[in-house]
């Protein structure tokens, strides 16, 4: 069962409290801070008093000090769910799963856990087929590398063929790993003073771990984000399909006629080419309002379209709305 | 009822997340089925778990509530909160840290011990009325054993319960959990474990990250499991039309996941249909596992072709094959093109037939669904054919349309834009 209390945000909270109060750190006050901090924005309304009435017993004041005492005897503890297991066992037959467990980590107990599912009930049908190799050697010791140097804050030097196939080798402080799951590939998020950059970790060759860098070398430049404003008129189911598709953008929407809507999308300005033919994507049904520059390079290449079209089919081009 | 912010299940919830999150433009009123009580707890609710990804715009037909998020900035998905929200009853929590904490050190305790401890040991002064009695204590001694969290051995007929112990540290699991909390498609589960973890990582981000099939995972996780008990399911889904909704018996056999919209869908044999059946998983409200197949073969030996010959996720209607060609022109710097035509197909070839042309051919079950990424090319498809005419036409004229939006249906007499220059 996915759903169950033994994993909510309510017991998280208590059992915060509780463990507390076995150590000897709360003070009554602290109650609705923990509440706050463990559970939802108003989870302070009901836990507090819960505990403090007796609606759950697990509370008294104790009649000589006055002080909040609890009823366990132990501080509180959960083991872990068969779901849990079954959920670690699933991911042990991912084929990403050795960029991240060192050879050192036990697996014995799980050896008779079933999995609740395995690679083979998904098919990612629209996926990129080249993705990066997961499985390869030294794809895994680059990506171990790189992971423990974000983790002890250490630069790097990283050799690496380019989108040309130009070779680099870069010094660089290592930030972040992007996962992409269209692409089925990892980016390594590096500093740069400028402009963020990233490197294809399925196109490096080596990774050197250095020497620690200090905070005050940390240079990571806003993210350059582009507004685009598009009309959309819903027809073809198109509304949902564009909002699904987007739906990872920050955005806005607002009803401008019976089937007419306004959205504005945020996104990177490092993804326009990839705005643009997500947007081709929907045909007539949206139009890119702004920016200008946006506009014109959808606008440029729906007219390229047609000109082939009447060139190559003899036709004239004319709409047949 | 007064309201909580905990709920039994969270299946109108789940329909107010998707609204707000998906759409975001409908006011109070827009929400036709809902009373306006019922639409204010959902909406306060929502708000509780998500805090500030909620937004609201103020318009002149009314107050318009939006979730706005940026997933690259976001290291865990919100919507998982919405599984942290089960209620409960005060029984049910006096019961989880009493009894855990009564069989710590390794006891083996029967039920009736459990019950007098409750009653002698931790509540001497307490209402019995408050306690859970013996029987809600056996009840769930029983479903803490099904969870997992609790073993229990009979010994002359009388059953003792202990903790299941786990040697399993999630420390050491930290990176595959903070990864596949985000990428697995179960992984409210993951993040059950990541709540475990000491302080928090940003060492991984995701791109193209959809958030919401998080609210499906509960139908996923029971569709699952009679995929792998070779189960039927009878599932839930709703008719269009009408309105309403009808219950369908299926065979699940495999999730069909689209990287590019988030979606998740269900490919399942469907008996009275008598063929295969895709259905979109967030459309799916129940699903319950039914009897097993005993000849789960038979009804899923189609797989194969169906899988060759499939672009997407429309129901095949019969096994017919359309034929499709498409020539793009490749300048001699577009060697992205070739790449992109190598790495999105999803079957067929692509074979040089000029110095600057490309052709990619396929067979397709429905080349309907491909209109979006051919579409994709626009700007240098040179030929497009299909033995589905109706795809070329439709191809054409969609194309006329858009080119008459941006002023440039008559090509080579185009008018850009506002400033009315041609590029």
């Amino acid at each position: 069962m996915i759903f169950h209390e033994i994993y909510g945000r309510y017991y998280a909270a208590v059992a915060e409290i509780l463990r507390r109060i076995s150590e000897g750190t709360l003070a009554e006050h602290d109650i609705p801070e923990i509440t706050a901090e463990k559970a939802f924005a108003e989870s302070v309304l009901k836990i507090p008093d819960a505990l403090l009435d007796g609606t759950w017993p697990l509370l008294y004041r104790d009649a000589d000090s006055g002080r909040l005492k609890s009823v366990l005897r132990n501080k509180p503890f959960q083991p872990l769910s068969l779901l849990q297991k079954r959920w670690l066992k699933s991911i042990l037959l991912d084929d990403r799963v050795q960029l991240f467990l060192s050879p050192e980590t036990d697996l014995k107990e799980l050896d008779n856990v079933d999995p609740l599912f395995t690679p083979d009930d998904f098919v990612y049908f629209d996926r990129y087929s080249d993705g990066d190799d997961f499985t390869g050697k030294e794809y895994i010791k680059n990506f171990r590398t790189v992971l423990r140097a974000i983790k002890e804050k250490r630069w790097i030097t990283v050799s690496f063929s380019g989108g040309r196939g130009r070779h680099h080798e870069w010094r660089c402080i290592p930030l972040k790993l992007e996962y992409s799951s269209k692409d089925d590939k990892f980016r390594l998020l590096i500093n740069s003073p400028q402009e963020r950059r990233f490197i294809n970790m399925g196109r490096v060759i080596s990774v050197r771990k250095g020497r620690n860098f200090s905070d005050k070398q940390l240079s990571v430049p806003e993210r350059r984000q582009e507004k685009i404003v598009c009309e959309l008129t819903d027809g073809r189911n198109a509304l949902e399909r564009f909002m699904l598709l987007f739906s990872y953008l920050k955005k806005e929407t607002r009803k401008t006629g019976d089937d007419k809507y306004e959205v504005t999308l945020f996104c990177d300005k490092d993804d326009e080419s990839e705005m643009i033919i997500r947007i081709l994507s929907f045909g007539y049904l949206v139009k890119v309002v702004s920016p200008d520059s946006f506009r014109r390079s959808v606008a440029e290449r729906i007219r390229r379209q047609i000109e082939l079209f009447r060139r190559n089919s003899g036709r004239n081009g004319v709409c047949t709305e | 009822m007064a309201y909580s912010e905990l709920v039994k299940n969270f299946d109108r919830t789940r329909g107010y997340m998707r609204q707000f999150f998906v759409f975001g433009f409908k006011s109070r009123s827009e929400f036709r089925s809902a009373s306006t009580r019922s639409y204010d707890d959902e909406r306060r609710r929502v708000e509780s778990w998500l805090g500030d990804y909620m937004k609201f715009r103020q318009e002149r037909d009314g107050k318009k509530i939006f979730i706005s998020m940026d997933s690259r900035e976001i290291p865990s998905n919100p919507f998982y909160e919405a599984f942290r929200a089960k209620s409960f009853t005060p029984g049910d929590i006096t019961f989880h840290f009493c009894v855990l904490d009564m069989l710590y050190g390794g006891k083996k305790l029967s039920v009736r011990q459990i019950t007098d401890s409750l009653y002698n040991d931790y509540f001497p002064e307490t209402d019995i009325k408050k306690l859970p009695d013996s029987s809600t204590v056996r009840k769930k001694l029983a479903e803490y054993e099904a969870l997992g969290l609790l073993a229990c051995e009979t010994v002359s007929r009388r059953k003792f319960y202990f903790i299941n112990k786990s040697s399993i540290k999630p420390e050491a699991w930290r990176d595959a959990i903070n990864f596949y909390s985000e990428y697995s498609h179960l992984g409210v589960i993951g993040s059950y474990l990541r709540d475990r973890l000491a302080g928090k990582d940003t060492i991984f981000g995701f791109k193209h990250h959809y958030f919401l099939h998080a609210l499906d995972m509960q139908v996923l996780y029971n569709l699952l499991s009679a995929i792998h008990e070779k189960r039927c399911a009878c599932i839930t889904v709703p008719l269009r039309r009408s309105g309403t909704s009808r219950k369908l018996t299926v065979l699940p056999y495999k999730i069909l996941i689209s990287t590019q919209s988030g979606r998740g869908y269900l490919l399942a044999w469907h008996y009275q249909a008598g063929k295969p059946e895709i259905f979109r998983l967030d459309s799916i409200r129940v699903a319950a596992a039914g009897k097993v197949e005993k000849h789960f073969e038979k009804y899923t030996s189609w797989y194969d072709d169906f899988r060759k010959y499939q672009w997407g996720v429309s129901s095949p209607r019969n096994f017919i094959l359309q034929h499709i060609e498409m020539t793009v022109h490749v300048a001699p710097d577009e060697a992205f093109i070739i790449q992109r035509l190598e790495r999105e197909k999803r079957g067929g070839t692509v074979e040089k037939t000029g110095s600057e042309t490309y052709k990619y051919s396929a067979d397709i079950y429905d080349c309907f669904e491909m209109i979006p990424w051919i579409r994709t090319f626009t700007g240098r498809i040179l030929e497009l054919k299909c033995s589905n005419k109706k795809i070329e036409a439709m191809f054409y004229e969609d194309l006329m349309m858009a080119g008459k939006l941006y002023g440039c249906e008559e090509a080579g007499s185009a008018n850009m834009g506002t400033d009315g220059v041609a590029e």
